[in-house]
């Protein structure tokens, strides 16, 4: 069942990403009734790039970290903001085969019955979303059953 | 005959002493003359292939040696493993791209059955490099084949657009087959689209350039097919520096919104160009210009738009 107090953010490895869950903080802030999920959908390096397979290990180490280290700082943003540590869950998801972050992302929020989805928006300009495509278009799109937040 | 007769037989000069290689990480030092030997084949060495991107043409690529087969005596084209990344400029946009012979090896045994595509034996040397075999394809780029043209384009578009495009439509869909294996082509340009000799088939070449895109995996192919679309369309795809210089009445009636959406001096606009192209074609270009709110997200999308489109065109 889709509850819209589910809050699903979709988090990267970005600075800005932050910015999200700092509009999060600042309009939930002291709410007890919502549930939070910090959602990062990792991309595993691909051994096209890296045929070395230490300097893949490195860089797959890597991101992982770096998305661990900004699921730690979005909890800390949301916890301060005096939602309850009990509300607020992080989630590591591996990119599912043949789709891209913004659908791992919405079938996170089909399976798991969340009403509100949140995401940032990065200043790309139109070339570079036709080139490279877009998160919050994707989420945009696919969104059916829920809300989505574009935090830019 | 005995081996260094047979390579002087195929190079066509004397060979003061016969190198054989089964490694080939050191690809500078491999010379015309020297022979390799991979998988199951010698292959003698006669030069190298020189870089064919505009403006790049007289690049030797060390690493894509021009050799035969000993046993055949069939020309081939050897790629050897060459890892680099760089930044690929699009418009304003940097791209980082690398080299994976790993990935050219895949869509090798990928495609290895259709026709749409260049042919070729991915090997393993004893290095562990992954070289690739390729057969040479009798013809040329599509642009050596259409910018020599002298009609007018009133003339290319009553005899020969519609039959372009038909072929066209099968080397898309031939990229919509790589892409429905969760591969892609890299770098989709005119001069990578070749014209079989006799045939007439189109034929993809050169699939090692790689990308780390995530959110859409076959935009840079998109956009390349867009480029291939535009300029068989247009035979040519205008810029306005052209336009300014030959047909500057053109150049009045065009808005910022008739470019490129990336590389905004390239006109995509072409009705506005040559007005006798049908409104229907016209509009599939126009999902590539800067005026265009809603991108194709797939070969299929283009299809569908193009087919139809195709019905408008005489021949």
């Amino acid at each position: 069942m889709i509850l819209w107090n589910r809050i699903l953010v979709g988090l990267d490895d970005r600075p800005r990403s932050l910015n999200a869950v700092r509009y999060l903080a600042g309009v939930l802030g002291g709410s007890n009734t919502c549930k939070v999920c910090l959602l990062a959908v990792y991309v595993p390096p691909s051994a096209d790039m890296h045929p070395d397979p230490e300097r893949l290990e490195a860089h797959d180490s890597d991101r992982r970290v770096a998305l661990e280290m900004c699921l730690a700082d979005a909890h800390r943003l949301l916890v301060e903001a005096r939602l309850p540590a009990e509300n607020v869950s992080t989630e590591l998801l591996e990119i599912l085969p043949g789709k891209n972050v913004g659908s791992t992302i919405m079938e996170y929020q089909r399976n798991n019955g969340y009403g509100t989805v949140v995401v940032g928006r990065r200043n790309q300009s139109k070339a570079e979303e036709f080139l490279f495509g877009s998160v919050s278009n994707t989420v945009v799109h696919q969104a059916d059953d829920c809300c989505v937040w574009v935090v830019s | 005959m005995d081996l260094k007769a047979r390579a002087e037989e195929l190079l066509g000069r004397p060979i003061a002493k016969l190198r054989r290689f089964t490694d080939t990480s050191e690809f500078m030092s491999l010379e015309p003359g020297d022979i390799l030997e991979l998988g199951n084949g010698l292959y003698l060495l006669k030069g190298v292939e020189y870089e064919g991107r505009f403006g790049l043409d007289d690049e030797p690529k060390h690493w894509v040696k021009r050799g035969v087969d000993m046993a055949t005596g069939e020309p081939k084209i050897i790629k050897l493993v060459f890892h680099e990344e760089f930044d690929l400029p699009i418009g304003a946009i940097k791209v980082r791209c690398y080299r994976s012979p790993a990935k050219e090896s895949r869509i090798l045994e990928l495609v290895k059955d259709r026709p749409q595509f260049m042919h070729g034996l991915a090997v393993v040397d004893s290095a562990g490099n992954q070289v690739r075999i390729l057969e040479r394809i009798q013809g040329h780029p599509l642009n050596q084949e259409l910018d020599p043209l002298k009609m007018t384009h009133q003339a290319y578009f009553e005899t020969m657009l519609k039959g372009l495009l038909v072929k066209l439509v099968e080397a898309f869909q031939a990229i919509a087959f790589l892409h429905a294996h969760q591969e892609r082509h890299g770098d989709i340009r005119r001069d990578h689209l070749f014209v079989e000799t006799g045939s007439g088939q189109f034929r993809w070449i050169d699939f090692d350039y790689n990308f780390e895109f995530r959110e859409s995996p076959y935009g840079l192919d998109l956009f390349g097919l867009g480029n291939v679309l535009c300029y068989v369309v247009g035979r040519g795809i205008p810029d306005l520096h052209d336009l300014k210089r030959n047909r500057p009445e053109v150049l009045e009636r065009l808005d910022t919104g008739d470019l490129s959406l990336v590389i905004p001096n390239r006109v995509f606009n072409l009705r506005k160009v040559y007005p006798h192209l049908p409104e229907r074609l016209n509009l599939v270009l126009m999902h590539f210009a800067a005026a265009s709110e809603v991108f194709y997200e797939s070969v299929e999308e283009i299809l569908a738009d193009l087919l139809p489109a195709l019905d408008d065109l005489p021949g």
